[in-house]
């Protein structure tokens, strides 16, 4: 479970770190930089992404969810009622190995599932959007499994500002 | 009796044998030729002649984008003017065949060029099939600004190409892309268009926001692509006059994207993706007449209109795997026309009508490939890392896509390749490049 | 052993058939307008073989980039409405300038290369140059020296410029090449000789990879060839040259009547023909189209071998335009691999005088 949190941590940081502010995606809010002193408080967006992780990953040309998934995503939906002053785009990605098109539909699905199950857990719909992206913007870019599998996810991005 | 007997059995082989005998030796000798060569035609492009000291530039630069033109296809090879034993000095002048036959010249185009003081030129040629000693054709004449020397150079080319191959020319035309620019975590991307041949690029969109995918309307003037630039996938329409571009309007906030034109340049096609399902819609690029097309719990993408905008080829995972379909341009049933081992997407209808281009996923590899529009007749042309987005060139005889390089600090390319698998070269571009789309024929 | 009567009489029978197939010609009369006379049979040695179907040297075209000329770009191309645009800048191999950002952002400058009008023209200054035919029908005075004038035909100017500005409408089979020009050494360029592979590979192809392929789909029903049936009359498309050329090489044959024909061309004379047209008939500048069309044309040949008039006799072509491509190339290779003559027996002339080729692309379109 460490190694999980571990893992969890520097994939965040590593994300984090490479966030180059607004704009990225044109026009998306996307938060910046993040305190580091913020993590250990629990209603930061820091410690979203960080201790509770705001991303899951999927297998090759899928979209479901596994059970080790849904806990994850399970801690996002309590953390997003708990905090109703945030909205939420879900991202969606695909790794290189397919056809721009199809991966902007697969991406699409992949978001959903993560908004779908969301939902379910009571979120409000109107707090979540999908954006699926695509291969556009990968993290890892080697072209091997270990970064394609990187890649093959769906980011929760959270917005300040509640729904108007 | 025995002796009657054979005497008369050899009569009668004798009569037998005579007629045909006598009809190998009518008629003059017959033989049939079924094996050939093919390999490029060897032609010459000499400078072409400036018929004044203003047209002297000129000259020289349209005779090396026609000769590049011609050479560029693979279908042709240059004979070096350093290994020319005449030259041509007159437009007028017969040509003296001889001389280009002993190096091999089998085509021959002779050119001139005349600039007038309005800031106007004059391109004229002949093309010669110098082993016949004939003119081919007729010659011809352009005229235009001298601002458009290169389009005169490509229509020389193509009136050349056309006469020797038969084939419809191509040079005389433009791509739309997307110029790449950054590292794979890092890309920006901005449209751009270019001459086929990777001339006068110009850019029609900063790299603010993520575009992906353009399309020439059928007369060139307009682009359809999509753009994250509100924040979400949608589709934009822009004109190549004016730079001037708004959103396709679709239902608000509705994301819409791999969008194609009609070739009533009117109506457009695209996928729409809600709920996580992406499906087929077509509508007016006004607004107006939207209609869906699919409605299936499958992922729909990638669409095409067939030349005579009676059929949509597309992209569908329906089976359970990316396969090509077929249906009317008002939906309905879709009928599969992919059947090989692997994962089909990115259909594209060759403008001829006849043939459809793909990609295709395979054993890890992909693949560019044609087959027949009733799905017969695969045939495969490249195969790499990773080759997709074909697009076809006016002719149907050359398709142009990207090509994506392995590893950390892998690029797009565009590269193209002849229908028959041949010349796979690349495309010049400044940058990395990708997502081509063809125009037709200029004017 | 005791002969049978049956036996006896099948022995007499074959061994009469083969002496009268053997000697039989000398005897015939009936229907044959020549008179026949005993010859050896020749036999091409090998040398001759080998020089008959040596490849045509040409070297392997490199695979290049695109030549593209970068030019200046011109002052007026038009800015994108961007604000910032600048960091896209990366280095770049040409060095290229970029184009001028408006500083303006609201109003982009301008019309990026609209297409510029261009006119086409087809101009009424531009006659074909006038080929000093005259000259051409010059015995080549380095040729080998032979006593009887070739036959020899060969256009009036006016004429032959005609159907080179029609070309639109009509097909017209050209005449001779230039003789005098042939008197050289047969080109060869100085290259190696071109690796010809058997078909053509794509970059696709790999053993596990294939698909079936094929190069040109048939577009038709395949035709009978022509070459099985008579010879056709005149073609269709037969203009004034035609019926001139028709009517001399009418009199030349019978004008020869007594040129030697010797025996039957062997199968292996034939194919020695065959093969160097083969060598010739390059089809990698055709269209699809060409490719499903056969054309058969009659060649007239010169004493030396050289072709001095193809005609198109009959085409199956989907359309004019294949039929005029495919007949180009025909045309081609039966001049480019005739320049210096072609390897046949100059005892049989009269047999191969006129020879009726048919060019079958059918199986070039599978590579």
């Amino acid at each position: 479970m460490k190694l999980h949190s571990i893992a969890v941590l520097l994939v965040a940081a590593f994300v984090v770190s490479a966030c180059t502010g607004q704009g990225r995606f044109g026009g998306g809010g996307l938060n910046g930089g993040v305190d580091q002193s913020a993590i250990s408080d629990p209603t930061s967006p820091a410690y979203f992404q960080q201790t509770i992780g705001d991303r899951i990953l999927f297998a090759v040309n899928e979209h479901t969810l596994t059970p080790e998934t849904e806990i994850v995503l399970q801690q996002q939906a309590t953390w997003l009622i708990a905090n109703p002053e945030y909205t939420a785009v879900v991202e969606g990605h695909a790794d290189e190995q397919g056809t721009t098109a199809y991966n902007v539909a697969l991406s699409a699905r992949r978001a959903n599932s993560v908004i779908e199950y969301l939902i379910g857990a009571g979120v409000e719909e109107g707090r979540l959007r999908s954006l699926p992206l695509g291969k556009a913007r990968p993290i890892a870019i080697c072209s091997n499994e270990s970064c394609y599998q990187q890649n093959r996810r769906a980011v929760t991005v959270l917005t300040a500002g509640g729904v108007s | 009796m025995n002796m009657i007997k054979a005497l008369t059995l050899l009569a009668a082989c004798a009569i037998i044998a005579q007629p045909a005998y006598a009809q190998q030796r009518s008629g003059p000798l017959r033989i049939e030729i079924t094996e050939g060569v093919i390999e490029p035609l060897p032609f010459a492009v000499p400078e072409f002649i400036a018929e004044n000291p203003a047209a002297q530039e000129f000259a020289a630069n349209i005779a090396r984008v026609v000769a590049s033109d011609l050479a560029g296809t693979g279908l042709f090879r240059e004979i070096p003017e350093d290994a020319f034993i005449s030259r041509l000095t007159d437009f007028a002048s017969p040509v003296q065949y001889s001389d280009w036959k002993a190096i091999n010249t089998q085509a021959l185009v002779s050119g001139a060029v005349s600039a007038g003081s309005d800031g106007r030129l004059t391109v004229k040629f002949r093309v010669f099939d110098v082993f016949a000693e004939a003119q081919l054709g007729d010659g011809l004449q352009f005229g235009g600004s001298t601002s458009s020397w290169r389009r005169m150079a490509h229509k020389v080319a193509d009136a050349v190409y056309s006469r020797i191959t038969g084939e419809g020319g191509y040079f005389d035309s433009r791509v739309v892309f997307v110029a790449q620019n950054g590292p794979k975590d890092e890309r920006r991307s901005r449209l751009a268009v270019m001459d086929y041949d990777g001339a006068n690029v110009q850019y029609l969109t900063d790299d603010s926001a993520i575009v992906l995918a353009p399309r020439f309307s059928p007369t060139g003037d307009r682009v359809l692509y999509t753009s994250y630039e509100s924040g979400f996938p949608q589709v934009f329409v822009l004109d190549v006059g004016t730079v001037q571009r708004r959103a396709m309007d679709v239902a608000a906030e509705a994301m819409t994207f791999a969008p194609r034109f009609g070739p009533d340049g009117r109506t457009v096609v695209f996928s729409l993706t809600e709920g996580g399902n992406s499906d087929l819609y077509k509508m007016d690029v006004d607004g107006s007449s939207a209609q869906r097309l699919t409605s299936a719990p499958s992922i729909e993408t990638a669409p095409d209109f067939s030349p005579d905008g009676s059929q949509i080829v597309f992209e569908s995972d329906r089976s359970g795997s990316q396969q090509l379909y077929v249906m009317g341009v008002n939906g309905g049933d879709a009928t599969r026309i992919s059947s090989g081992q692997g994962r089909y997407s990115a259909p594209v209808w060759s403008p001829r009508g006849d043939l459809i281009a793909f990609t295709k996923q395979a054993n890890g590899r992909f693949h560019i490939g044609v087959m027949r529009i009733d799905g017969s007749e695969e045939r495969l042309l490249t195969a790499s890392f990773l080759d997709e987005g074909p697009t076809w060139s006016p002719n149907g005889r050359v398709i142009m896509f990207t090509r994506e390089s392995q590893g950390t600090s892998g690029v797009q390319s565009l590269y193209s390749v002849d229908i028959t698998g041949r010349n796979l070269r690349k495309v010049t571009t400044e940058g990395p490049a990708s997502d081509a789309t063809w125009s037709p024929l200029l004017n | 052993m005791q002969l049978q009567t049956g036996t006896y009489i099948s022995g007499v029978a074959h061994g009469g058939l083969i002496f009268w197939v053997l000697v039989g010609g000398l005897f015939l009369r009936a229907g044959d307008p020549l008179p026949v006379q005993t010859t050896d049979v020749s036999l091409l040695t090998g040398e001759e073989f080998a020089a008959l179907t040596a490849p045509q040297p040409s070297p392997i075209q490199p695979v290049q980039e695109p030549a593209v000329v970068q030019p200046d770009l011109p002052q007026d191309s038009p800015a994108i409405s961007a604000q910032t645009d600048e960091t896209v800048e990366t280095s770049t191999p040409d060095a290229v300038a970029e184009p001028e950002k408006d500083p303006n952002p609201q109003q982009p400058t301008i019309v990026p290369q609209q297409p510029d009008e261009v006119t086409e023209t087809a101009p009424d200054v531009l006659a074909p140059p006038v080929q000093d035919i005259a000259t051409d029908l010059a015995p080549p005075s380095d040729a080998p020296p032979k006593a009887t004038a070739a036959p020899r035909i060969a256009p009036t100017p006016a004429p032959e410029t005609a159907p080179d500005t029609e070309i639109a409408d009509t097909v017209s089979p050209q005449t001779a090449p230039d003789q005098n020009a042939d008197s050289q050494v047969a080109d060869k360029p100085a290259t190696a000789p071109q690796q010809a592979a058997p078909e053509i590979v794509t970059e696709a192809e790999k053993p596990s990879a294939a698909p079936p392929r094929s190069l040109r789909p048939p577009s038709r029903p395949k035709k009978p060839t022509v070459a099985l049936a008579k010879p056709q009359p005149a073609a269709p498309k037969e203009n004034a040259i035609n019926d001139a050329v028709a009517a001399v090489v009418a009199e030349t044959s019978t004008a020869t009547a007594a040129a030697p024909s010797g025996p039957p061309l062997t199968a292996g004379e034939k194919d020695a023909l065959r093969v160097s047209v083969s060598n010739c008939w390059n089809l990698g500048s055709s269209s699809s189209e060409a490719l499903s069309t056969t054309v058969v044309v009659m060649v007239d040949m010169s004493r030396e071998g050289r072709p001095t008039a193809i005609k198109l006799q009959s085409s199956d072509g989907p359309s004019e335009n294949a039929t005029r491509i495919a007949f180009d190339a025909a045309r081609r290779a039966v001049i480019r691999c005739g320049a210096s003559g072609y390897k046949l027996p100059s005892d049989k002339y009269s047999q191969w005088q006129n020879i009726e080729m048919t060019f079958n692309p059918e199986r070039m379109r599978i590579k």
